[in-house]
């Protein structure tokens, strides 16, 4: 080429076609790694950590397998990007929003090979989302204005969350605590007041809910084990020794006497420090360092309960749900918020021993303990845990639900298809691929499940002729159901979410003709 | 581009919408394959140390320790394993541990049967999920089974506790000193329960000392504490002391040391005299102060700043007949001062009287080559217990010590939910049985797998019989047979070689450890099953 080199060495561009190719095969490829997790009988997964320890992880949830991934596709990349975003977002339909994107990229390719222009596929997918999303609009359900039945639309979003997750045995029973849990926040997202405590041991049904508050931390030697209306003081203090904090600091003594009265001195400061925090008039005092013998034994004399060594999280959520502020310094005790909650005590849970905090200041507060046989299983009951609770919290707010098992999608493609009849032009090809991409959806939750796929959709696809219909996959029995009376739901939002981030994420891979990845930075040799 | 994306590449394009369901999956079943055969692996690495005349296995561990074990949770977790689903199999045995703490071997045992008949049913084409969702309505119906199997117990019935912790016992390097450590634990659980919290056990509440020498036999349960400590001899103080008051101290009986940074300055000789002087008077002030609440023995709290004691406090301490422990471990303490019913003392200032602790005898006895301190007769003692294992090799009493832990598991498995069930292979036979008859009330592929997982569980009397020499097809087979006739307590008595109704030759476990193994082991290959891949990530 007589052109002169634009890029450094070792940067590489891949240019049209190419490009596409590759962006579009690591799309797919990606979509479906994750692809066998969609549904109630989608499989897990291995997660083996190439670090230290070789740690295991066996997950079915999407945006933790995709997160763990080595990746090294750009396009690839934006799947696992929306997937992430979805997470944090609406918490559930991590997998589904790649499958989706995955199978939109299929048939663009398709059509790409058609020889149609990207931006006329683009043009296509955009009218055919914006078709689909009225379709959900006019379809959603919205019962907040009756409790009862809302509850139950709850139930019914968190057991359909649950069934594709390890907990699906015992889906009633952990679709009840998520719903309790959730219904305790009385609107607000802040999951933080839901804190998940995971032991070992029993089975998962021996998991509850508890409120209150759970802290995994021993009382101090010789104190109370049980306090009725605890006023407690949430600090981030040294109960070791106040040391003057400047290099170097020393004391010169000229005899033993000395060295004493200064040893004396230090525990003197120790113990006004105690005291003062003691003045609160507390009967509570935990600490995030260390409190060593000596002022827990003042504290025990004082017969306040001390807890050393919480964690910062511990600190900061027991600090949230009891009311308090954390302290640090102890000159003024009006300016000092302290938390308050009804009665503390020592509790067994499996072999452990657990402090527990009920009737704390913020009702809202509740502990899930999660119960199981082994840590692999606990994880992954927390992460499907995690889930469902997102998903609820954002159902209490926007209340609209839909049913599931591959309705919504069966009729956004009844609908695009109908668009696509009525739109002239090559666009109308792209509207009929984006309609055989949201089929595709339903069609993965039945090969996972074993199912003949091709004779279920095709029979979902004549139910769905009719009008209002309800049939969807019901993957228990293997064959079409309808969702409503099998209590299949899904929130609005979620869908939604889905469905734009898909083809958004699509648009923005069809959109790319040339890739340019650029020279790794080159490290510098340090010896 | 990663290796996941490479490989999987050629299937994305290959596969269009409608041909879905006929993608190559071998992979798929490889993986699986892979897992289940690695898995299975581990089961048959445990497999003949099932059962009273199962066998050890002696363990070299890295640092050139070795261990000789019959214990299943023990073997596996010095196995080292590296393969994702053969870790699911040890972490599954360490579940059991912790759920009921015996059975830790027949839980991977009957894992590894279920995965080899799982491995049969998915070769003939079933689906894993609906493999998976037979082994759970499975493990529901077998806990039904042997709900109704279970006798029921009441606390009082020494007895059959005893029976039941003689059972674990017999399968262990220490099974001849069963009829001597099984009443131990027994007595060991039951004086820990808490009459407010009957159903509430903790273990750490029973201390378990070691010591070398003498034998097995030698084993005693002490109604009070034990130090494997020797009193401190440096001055000659007292080894022996009646009427004890004792104190726990958290503090320092040397020179004063601060926390800033300290050096005392000697100008000329005649300091140096004084501050000799003042050394002693200073830790002579601080011995008259303990003396004068009474105390006459002291327990020290190691320290790692500076020495808890020095020769001139020990001098001083001997002075004045007070017997000094010293290093006692800071996690100690609570226990100590549970037992003791006393309150540790943070600060010489705080030496009161109110926070000793009282006890009839306070001794330093030798045992074998090796001292150690018993204090018993403790006024107000609280609910905690300390047993004291002797053996004639370090082998031996860590062997005895986890049978013992196992014995002491069971005891409170018992105290949890107190049901007992045969032992010796009846309960999975009858499991087997029954679940067979409703296989074939069922229908479909359910009942395929029903059929073959019931067939399953036979492995436990199967091995039992094996590892016991004696003929395993035979055997089974009349158990089969036995069982057909409503003779549900039929099962292996590998003493006498031959089939006898097991409860009646005291073979009895606790109700929890056969449902836990159950439930555990059914679990764990459900999740097997379902993994479909294996990534490698960061």
């Amino acid at each position: 080429m007589a052109v002169e080199r634009l890029l450094k060495d070792e940067a590489t561009e891949e240019k049209g076609d190419r490009a596409r190719m590759a962006s579009f095969v690591g799309a797919m490829a990606i979509a479906d790694v994750v692809k066998t997790t969609l549904g109630p009988k989608g499989m897990d997964k291995i997660l083996q950590s190439t670090g230290r320890g070789r740690s295991v992880t066996v997950t079915n949830d999407g945006a933790t397998i995709l997160k763990s991934l080595h990746i090294d596709n750009p396009a690839a990349k934006v799947l696992v990007d929306i997937s992430k975003v979805q997470d944090d977002e609406v918490g559930d339909g991590t997998t589904s929003v790649v499958v989706l994107a995955g199978e939109l990229l299929r048939e663009a390719e398709k059509l790409v090979n058609a020889k149609i222009h990207p931006m006329t596929i683009i043009a296509g997918y955009r009218m055919a989302a914006e078709c689909a999303r009225n379709v959900l609009l006019q379809k959603a359900m919205d019962n907040k204005q009756d409790p009862e039945k809302f509850t139950s639309d709850l139930m019914n979003i968190a057991m359909t969350t649950l069934s594709s997750k390890i907990l699906s045995q015992d889906k009633e029973h952990f679709a009840k605590l998520a719903v309790d849990a959730v219904l305790r926040l009385k609107g607000s997202t802040n999951l933080d007041a839901i804190q998940i405590i995971k032991k070992a041991g029993g089975s998962l049904k021996d998991s509850f809910l508890d409120e209150g508050f759970i802290l995994d931390k021993k009382i101090g030697i010789g104190q109370p084990k049980c306090i009725e209306n605890a006023k407690i003081l949430v600090a981030n203090t040294a109960m070791d020794t106040d040391k003057v904090k400047i290099y170097g600091a020393r004391v010169r003594v000229d005899s033993m006497a000395r060295v004493a009265e200064i040893e004396g001195a230090e525990k003197e400061k120790m113990r006004e420090k105690v005291q003062k925090i003691i003045a609160h008039g507390i009967n509570c005092f935990v600490n995030r360092q260390l409190i060593y013998n000596f002022p827990e034994e003042l504290f025990a004399d004082a017969g306040i309960l001390a807890i050393e060594h919480a964690d910062f999280d511990g600190i900061e959520r027991l600090a949230l749900v009891t009311g308090g502020e954390i302290a640090s310094t102890f000159d003024n005790p009006e300016s000092v918020k302290l938390g308050h909650c009804k009665l503390i005590e020592e509790i067994m849970i499996g072999e452990d021993k657990l402090i527990h905090f009920s009737g704390v200041e913020m009702g809202q507060a509740c502990t899930i303990v999660l119960r199981g046989a082994s840590s692999h299983v606990l994880d992954e009951a927390e992460r499907s845990l995690h889930d469902a609770l997102c998903v609820l919290s954002q159902t209490v707010n926007d209340s609209r639900v839909l049913l599931g098992g591959g309705w919504p999608e069966m009729l956004m493609a009844k609908e695009v298809d109908e668009l696509a009849r009525k739109t002239p032009g090559k666009k109308a090809h792209a509207i009929e691929a984006f309609s055989r991409a949201l089929q595709a959806i339903p069609t993965i939750i039945a090969d996972n499940a074993g199912l003949d796929s091709a004779e279920l959709i095709s029979q979902l696809r004549a139910e769905h002729h009719k009008e209002r219909t309800n049939a969807g996959i019901d993957v228990i029995s293997g064959g079409v159901g309808d969702m409503e009376k099998l209590g299949i739901s899904e929130s609005f939002k979620v869908k939604q979410a889905v469905l734009l981030s898909a083809t958004e994420a699509a648009e923005m891979i069809l959109r790319v003709d040339e890739i340019i990845t650029c020279a790794p930075r080159k490290r510098e040799d340090r010896m | 581009m990663a290796a996941a994306v490479t490989t999987s590449a050629p299937t994305a394009r290959a596969s269009s919408f409608n041909t879905e369901s006929y993608v190559d999956n071998k992979r798929r079943d490889d993986v699986r394959q892979a897992n289940i055969i690695a898995a299975r692996a581990v089961a048959d690495a445990v497999r003949t140390s099932l059962g009273p005349k199962g066998m050890d296995k002696m363990i070299a561990s890295a640092s050139g320790e070795v261990i000789i074990t019959n214990d299943g949770a023990t073997i596996l977790n010095k196995m080292e394993v590296l393969q994702p689903a053969a870790k699911m199999l040890v972490d599954l045995s360490r579940s059991q541990d912790a759920a009921a703490g015996d059975g830790t071997t027949t839980v991977v045992v009957l894992a590894g049967s279920l995965l080899r008949h799982s491995l049969s049913l998915l070769s003939a084409g079933i689906h894993p999920t609906v493999v998976s969702d037979a082994l759970h309505r499975l493990s529901l119906r077998a806990v039904d089974i042997l709900h109704r199997m279970a006798v029921p117990l009441d606390l009082s019935d020494r007895d059959s506790l005893v029976k039941s912790a003689a059972t674990s016992l017999n399968s262990k390097v220490v099974s001849q000193y069963s009829s001597l450590l099984a009443p131990m634990a027994v007595d060991a659980v039951l004086s820990v329960v808490d009459p407010a919290h009957p159903d509430l056990v903790d273990l750490r509440d029973v201390k378990i000392v070691k010591k070398l020498g003498g034998t097995v036999d030698d084993t005693e349960l002490v109604k009070g504490l034990v130090f494997d400590k020797k009193v401190s001899h440096a001055a000659g103080g007292p080894t022996r002391v009646e009427n004890a008051k004792i104190a726990v101290i958290q503090f320092q009986i040397s020179p004063p040391k601060t926390d800033i940074e300290q050096s005392i300055v000697v100008s000329d000789y005649t300091q140096m005299d004084r501050i000799l002087r003042e050394e002693r008077n200073y830790i002579l002030g601080m011995v008259k102060k303990i003396k004068a609440t009474g105390c006459n023995v002291l327990l020290i709290q190691k320290s790692i700043l500076r020495d808890a004691v020095t020769d001139l406090s020990l001098h001083y301490l001997a002075k004045a007949k007070i017997l000094v422990v010293k290093d006692v471990e800071r996690d100690e303490i609570e226990f100590i001062t549970k037992t003791l019913n006393c309150l540790p003392i943070a600060n010489i200032e705080h030496f009161r009287e109110d926070k000793l602790g009282f006890a009839d005898l306070v001794e330093e006895v030798s045992v074998g080559d090796g001292k150690i301190v018993k204090i018993t007769g403790i006024k107000d003692m609280g609910r905690t217990t300390t047993v004291l294992v002797r053996g004639s090799n370090q082998l031996v009493i860590d062997e005895a010590e986890r049978s013992l832990h196992d014995a002491l598991c069971v005891v409170r498995c018992l105290v949890n939910k107190r049901f007992l069930i045969a032992g010796g292979g009846a309960p999975e036979i009858e499991m087997s049985r029954q679940l067979g008859a409703w296989a074939k009330e069922l229908q479909g592929m359910e009942s395929y797998c029903v059929k073959e997982f019931a067939e399953a569980l036979e492995v436990i009397p199967y091995t039992l019989a094996e590892n016991a020499g004696l003929n395993p097809i035979a055997i089974v087979t009349e158990l089969r047979n036995r069982h057909a006739q409503g003779e549900i307590n039929a099962g292996i008595n590998v003493r006498k070689g031959q089939i006898t109704d097991i409860l009646e030759e005291n073979v009895v476990q606790p109700l929890l450890v056969s449902t836990s193994a159950i439930t555990l082991a059914t679990e764990c290959v459900r999740m097997i099953l379902k993994i479909d891949d294996i990534i490698m990530v960061r």
